[in-house]
């Protein structure tokens, strides 16, 4: 018993890690074997497997490449697996998508090969970065004066009631983007010495190699660590400004993941400043002989009245995002049916009430927290496309419901003593996480209702767009989970599986609540003293 | 400057008021600083959109730019020439320029008068937050949403109304509010003289003098009882509906109509009545869809993100008790045009298009335009009330800025270049200008229907017979062949006044060809053999 109370905080954290670790291994998508070319490109890999949509195919086609073939190029058999979202230049085929998630997953590649699950162990290495998020969002929280029971449960928000589940359980840049803004934030605020400062501005040059609005979404924070490269002093009747040299030079951790992502460039496209998601040739197929059908080929131009080249503007990074698509993408962002976070995961919005509870109470760093959050927000909703193709709620705002998640850790710290509150908050919650383990559990292919509409059209049968097209999936008895597929398939369904993990989540989380509830003020306080 | 070896850091030492004194000087500098950047930024816009032609996009802009020139130079010049179509000052404003070809051509003649507006509205946004006991940051901010502004900075590039009315008004509540303030008469017969001024260029100033009329008279039965109500009002709508009155005047007297400008046949009535007949007014009777309509072209026009802020702000601003309640009543004005556009659109009596909402056009988009300044003013507002998020949020709003400058996202000029706003005429003004220039004889051309490419030609005022030309309108539509050679007209479209009493004329059967078909108009030419009977157009001592 004295060993229990020694350990309580340690033996608590490895039982919440144990709780996470077994919802992703129980829930991460996949199927046994190590798939070749040849296979990768059957339904059976694809669409109905855990290759459903592009984004994927792309970026697991580059790992494949360079684990497979030791090249940044695609064989055709492998361009053919990723196409469309394939390109074409110097007469190769080539990844159209930043490169670094696909590095980054090399390792769980590797070992699932060994262990003949290639693509598995890439998507569960993978998920390992969803994991971390969880705890990072708890340190911070904790950091941020929110009481660690609550940073706890908010951790479970961010993971399992957002769409954030559903992309943890893939091959996709969003976890590993949330993970690097949540390091970076968190080594600003736990540290203020010279190697964070490094750190700080290797990581951030790196999130660009994973997903390039990062270099949008991180600014925040790198603003915050410039000026930690001066300290302003009073003197009598005089102001002292000193410029560390160190803290400056400590900006040169950007050069290390620059010159790899340049090299990179020049390796894959011939030309270091070529970036993936520049003007590149895009291939529709691949033929039988290997040859590319380019999308150029198949399109015919089209042109505006009156409209002259002179007045377009150049194509960059900043004409892809357009302010006037941002009446749409709020809407689409925050409360369509087919995307909306008011639909999806109605939980996140308390953190909105998070934030005026910690405006209030001066919580530190909130122009930085809160500046994520916008630059999420108002960067994708200026995108051309905020429903992000077919997928599973608004994923590109994953980064922004970690934050909303601290905010939730520090609200529920607040009103914990609210019961009809902390009722409210589990009923959302709960609401949440049954939505979002359908997502995880079942398939990311939602089209947008626009598209749902056309396809009813086309194929005379209703197009499901909301989460109840992952409902008709449970019913059809399908779960693209690699523990359901191999093993609990045979002995359960798959809304049976479906029910056991959601309520084993919301159990779990229902526990967390009552016993936050249940304990005083003064054994939580006093800095994360508790072992939850 | 100092550099200590040990720590590798180098020290610089101000003075502890070194700040303050900046900031006093600025503070102290304001107006000057800013007539300063604004006229920079004003005169760089201009030339920017004069380059590259899209001054001149509008169809409006075009038309605004000839009523003003048939004053002075046409072949019957006079004030009559300033119809009762648009409402009168922006033509009369002009005056003093547009006798020069250039000022004309090049659309500075009108532009002008937008480009002082838009230094005015902008330093008067920042001494209404002032006023408003807002910070410089927050000052500045204020100034900075309203000189970012994509649309604005457009549309004080061209000769439309816009920019006059958004200074006029904003003004003429700016003085509204320092009367509810101080209370000293000045300020209700400067703010009466402003709106005044906001009636005679659009109908947006006769509700905003309406509004505000009911504003004074709220706050001054609050305060002091209906007799002193019965006297405030009096002043102000004496000197505040002069311009109405003159209006009215106007029309009696030039078209024997008071209410011309309602019941004429090119009044915005009888054209809006024409799209309720075509079923393309569907804000009519339709409250809902009227706001959604408005929302929107505020939306597009000042873009999402800035109009939330701005809601905040306004918020704020209504239930900050540090403010006296008259001067936060006052502020009500700010939001008349939001009402007036509204109304507008639900009484039928304004047709406003937006891409994927209603038609697929931004036809009149820049109706939107109107809150500009006012959500400038409650943004500023915010900034000083989140003092610790001003960074956040100003960092925030210079992103999506960059964004919207990096694509030239206007959806004026859209506007302006696509649709029935923008008629691009350049082909048979082109024509015109290459076959009539230093030629024999006039063109007879409606310039109800065509002015565009009255201005485009590049020929003088002259060369037209229209409708506005009286007595030469009535003897060469009765005999074309003997003055006109050429005839501007859209073939069967009896909307085109030339063509509805040229119909059956004989002598534009018989004698005249078609040369050319274009896709806003026709053009006829009178037949070879009839060229050299055509004569020089009588002097007319009495031509009414």
């Amino acid at each position: 018993m004295k060993f229990l109370i020694k350990y309580k905080k340690i033996l608590g954290n490895l039982l919440f890690l144990l709780f996470i670790a077994s919802i992703l291994l129980l829930s991460v998508r996949g199927l046994p074997g190590n798939p070749t070319p040849t296979e990768l490109n059957t339904t059976y890999w694809k669409d109905n497997g855990p290759f459903e949509l592009s984004p994927e195919r792309g970026r697991f086609a580059l790992l494949y490449s360079i684990v497979e073939n030791h090249s940044f190029n695609f064989q055709p058999g492998i361009a053919k697996f990723t196409a469309p979202d394939v390109g074409y230049m110097n007469h190769q085929y080539v990844s159209i998508f930043a490169p670094s998630v696909s590095f980054v997953a090399i390792p769980g590649y590797i070992l699932g090969k060994y262990f003949d699950i290639s693509q598995f162990g890439t998507y569960i290495w993978l998920a390992l970065f969803a994991l971390l998020n969880v705890f990072l969002i708890r340190m911070i929280a904790i950091r941020l004066g929110a009481a660690p029971l609550a940073a706890s449960l908010a951790g479970i928000a961010f993971l399992f009631a957002t769409p954030a589940f559903a992309y943890a359980v893939t091959i996709y840049e969003h976890h590993v983007s949330t993970f690097l803004i949540l390091l970076t934030f968190y080594l600003l605020i736990r540290y203020n010495n010279l190697f964070s400062l490094a750190a700080i501005w290797l990581l951030y040059a790196f999130s660009f190699t994973v997903d390039y609005p990062n270099i949008f979404l991180i600014f925040p924070i790198a603003i915050a660590a410039f000026f930690r490269i001066s300290t302003v002093q009073e003197v009598g009747k005089k102001i002292l400004l000193h410029i560390s040299l160190p803290r400056v030079l400590a900006m040169a951790g950007v050069i290390i993941p620059l010159l790899l992502f340049l090299w990179f460039n020049k390796v894959a496209y011939g030309n270091p400043f070529q970036l993936s998601a520049g003007s590149i040739a895009r291939v529709i197929s691949v033929k039988p002989n290997g040859a590319p059908v380019l999308l150029a080929d198949i399109s015919k131009p089209t042109s505006l009245p009156q409209v002259t080249k002179r007045d377009e503007a150049q194509g960059s990074i900043f004409t892809a995002f357009k302010p006037r698509n941002m009446l749409n993408g709020f809407y689409i962002l925050l409360v369509s049916p087919d995307r909306g976070v008011l639909v999806f995961t109605p939980v996140m919005l308390l953190g909105i009430i998070g934030i005026l509870i910690a405006n209030k109470k001066k919580v530190p760093y909130m122009s930085v927290l809160l500046g994520i959050i916008g630059f999420d927000l108002l960067l994708y909703s200026m995108w051309g496309d905020p429903y992000g193709g077919w997928a599973f709620g608004a994923r590109y705002l994953i980064p922004a419901y970690a934050i909303l998640a601290i905010y939730i850790a520090i609200l529920l710290t607040y009103w914990r003593k609210n019961n009809i509150f902390l009722l409210f908050f589990f009923t959302i919650f709960s609401y949440s996480v049954v939505v979002n383990t359908l997502g995880a559990l079942t398939s990311n292919s939602n089209p947008p209702k626009v598209e749902a509409e056309s396809l009813s059209q086309l194929s005379d049968q209703e197009q499901s767009y909301t989460y109840a097209r992952n409902i008709s999936e449970l019913n059809s008895n399908n779960s693209k989970s690699y523990i359901f597929q191999t093993y609990a398939g045979s002995y359960i369904s798959a809304w049976s599986y479906y029910t056991y993990i959601t309520i084993f989540i919301v159990a779990v989380a229902a526990f967390f609540i009552v016993y936050f509830q249940a304990v005083t003020r003064e054994e939580l306080g006093e800095g994360g003293q508790h072992a939850l | 400057m100092h550099f200590d070896p040990r720590t590798w850091t180098i020290s610089f030492g101000f003075r502890e008021n070194l700040l303050q004194d900046i900031k006093h000087f600025i503070e102290k500098k304001a107006t000057l600083l800013l007539f300063f950047i604004l006229t920079m930024v004003s005169i760089t816009s201009f030339l920017f959109y004069y380059a590259n032609g899209l001054g001149l996009a509008y169809n409006d802009a075009r038309s605004h730019l000839d009523i003003g020139r048939r004053v002075v130079e046409n072949l019957k010049p006079g004030f009559a020439q300033l119809g009762s179509v648009w409402l009168p000052l922006p033509h009369l404003l002009m005056m003093f320029t547009i006798w020069n070809d250039f000022m004309w051509h090049s659309g500075l003649s009108g532009a002008l008068q937008s480009m002082v507006s838009f230094i005015v509205t902008g330093i008067i946004i920042y001494q209404f937050l002032k006023k408003l006991q807002v910070d410089l940051f927050g000052r500045l901010v204020g100034v900075l949403i309203f000189i970012f502004n994509l649309n604005i900075l457009y549309m004080q590039s061209t000769a439309m109304t816009e920019l006059l009315l958004l200074g006029t008004m904003t003004v003429g509540v700016y003085e509204l509010m320092m009367w509810h303030k101080e209370e000293k008469l000045v300020y209700l017969i400067r703010s009466a003289f402003w709106i005044m001024l906001s009636t005679l260029i659009r109908y947006d100033g006769w509700f905003l003098f309406i509004f505000a009329a009911g504003l004074i008279a709220f706050h001054t039965i609050r305060k002091y009882g209906y007799k002193t109500t019965e006297g405030v009002l009096v002043l102000f709508c004496t000197l505040g509906g002069f311009g109405i009155f003159l209006w009215l005047v106007w029309n009696q007297l030039i078209f024997k109509d008071a209410f011309y400008f309602i019941s004429g046949p090119y009044s915005a009535a009888a054209q809006q009545n024409q799209l309720a007949q075509a079923g393309v007014l569907a804000t009519k009777k339709n409250l809902p869809l009227s706001l959604q309509t408005y929302i929107y072209a505020l939306v597009y026009n000042a873009n999402l993100f800035i109009v939330l802020l701005s809601c905040f702000g306004a918020v704020l601003l209504w239930f900050d008790k540090k403010i006296q309640s008259s001067v936060r009543i006052a502020t009500f004005a700010l939001i008349a045009p939001f009402f007036f556009n509204v109304l507008a659109l639900y009484l039928g009596q304004s047709v406003l298009f937006v891409q994927g909402l209603s038609g697929t056009s931004w036809f009149n988009v820049r109706y939107g335009l109107m809150m500009i300044p006012s959500i400038a003013i409650f943004v500023g507002y915010l900034f000083n009330r989140l003092k610790s998020l001003r960074f956040l949020l100003l960092g925030l709003v210079l992103f999506v800025s960059i964004f919207t400058f990096a694509n030239k996202d206007a959806v004026t000029i859209d506007d302006a270049r696509v649709g029935a706003s923008g008629k691009n005429v350049s082909e048979v003004s082109g024509w015109l200008r290459d076959h009539a220039t230093n030629q024999n004889g006039y063109v007879l051309i409606s310039v109800a229907s065509h002015d565009a490419i009255v201005f485009s030609s590049g020929l003088p005022m002259k060369k037209f017979i229209h409708e506005g030309t009286g007595q030469y309108w009535d003897l060469a539509t009765a005999h074309p062949e003997k003055w006109v050679r050429w005839i501007i007209v859209r073939t069967h479209d009896t909307n085109d006044l030339t063509y509805k009493v040229l119909q059956f004329n004989p002598a534009f059967n018989q004698k005249y060809t078609l040369v050319n078909h274009f896709p806003f108009a026709d053009i006829y030419e009178l037949k070879s053999q009839y060229v050299p009977d055509l004569e020089p157009l009588p002097v007319l001592t009495d031509n009414k």
